[in-house]
């Protein structure tokens, strides 16, 4: 992801003027928030779909049966991923090395409880069982279990993917830090990496609560 | 000069975290008591308002560049 490539000597023969370092992040920044626009209308999609798809005629809006304590535990650990992917890039901007790395690891760690939250929680793909103080710590329902696991399964499953890619993109990014690639005064990679995983986080926070919270909590249908 | 405006970059971080924090509770509180669709998305809008202000820059995009 860098954004500044260094001209190779086969390169130095090109035509066309030469794009300077603060044109090119500009563009950069325009490209990332373009393409995050274009997500909006995917995640949007199946927001809408759960409002449509998840309605009775007699309880109104209807919601899934799930943890809500599970629920809650993810979104915050999500929260706290981005707080230490700013921070991460906060150290960056301002020449701190270390708590770059370390920031970059912490979200990482914390992403990927979140993933295992979803994927080996809630969806339960290893068909586990257990409680913790009373609190199911495993999900019930099935992809074939009707319209609201299919859009369950749909949103959490893109969500997820999202998430995954976001992961691999903040490995890359820290491998990037570790050999020294970025400055403060030049760090587009860093800078797209915790856009992108902010990003991942707002479409979370209208998930959330689209998923878990709002309407009458009905068994699968 | 530039430890003052790390200090403050910091500082704003951390209280991005505790409003984020502060309205996934009063969020949870609300679908588990009220359960307002309306109250829940209005919250969900500042929230993702707060987070794209503040973690995300969105103000970088019209700035101009000062490296």
């Amino acid at each position: 992801m860098g954004a500044v490539t260094t001209p190779s000597h086969h390169d130095s023969h090109a035509h066309g003027p030469e794009i300077s370092w603060e044109v090119q992040l500009k563009s950069n920044r325009l490209g990332l928030w373009l393409f995050m626009f274009s997500e909006v209308f995917l995640f949007a999609a199946l927001l809408v779909a759960r409002f449509v798809l998840w309605y009775d005629a007699d309880l109104g809006i209807v919601r899934p049966e799930l943890s809500q304590e599970l629920g809650l535990v993810t979104t915050v650990i999500l929260l706290f991923s981005s707080f230490f992917m700013n921070r991460a890039e906060m150290a960056m901007e301002y020449g701190d090395r270390k708590r770059f790395l370390n920031g970059l690891l912490v979200t990482a760690v914390l992403g990927t409880l979140f993933f295992i939250g979803v994927v080996v929680m809630e969806w339960n793909i290893l068909g586990l069982q257990g409680e913790l103080f009373g609190i199911e710590l495993f999900g019930h329902l099935k992809p074939a279990d009707g319209v609201i696991s299919g859009i369950f399964f749909a949103m959490t499953g893109m969500h997820a993917l999202h998430v995954l890619t976001g992961l691999i993109f903040i490995m890359v990014v820290w491998n990037n830090g570790r050999n020294g690639h970025y400055s403060p005064e030049k760090h587009w990679g860093v800078e797209a990496c915790a856009i992108y995983w902010h990003y991942v986080d707002v479409v979370w926070v209208f998930y959330y609560p689209a998923l878990y919270l709002i309407g009458t909590a009905v068994h699968a249908m | 000069m530039n430890a003052e405006k790390k200090a403050a970059a910091y500082r704003l971080g951390v209280t991005t975290l505790i409003i984020l924090a502060v309205l996934t509770a009063v969020e949870y509180a609300v679908g588990v008591t009220i359960n307002s669709a309306v109250l829940m998305f209005i919250i969900g809008l500042i929230k993702a308002a707060v987070i794209v202000q503040n973690f995300m820059h969105i103000a970088r995009l019209w700035r101009e560049e000062s490296h």
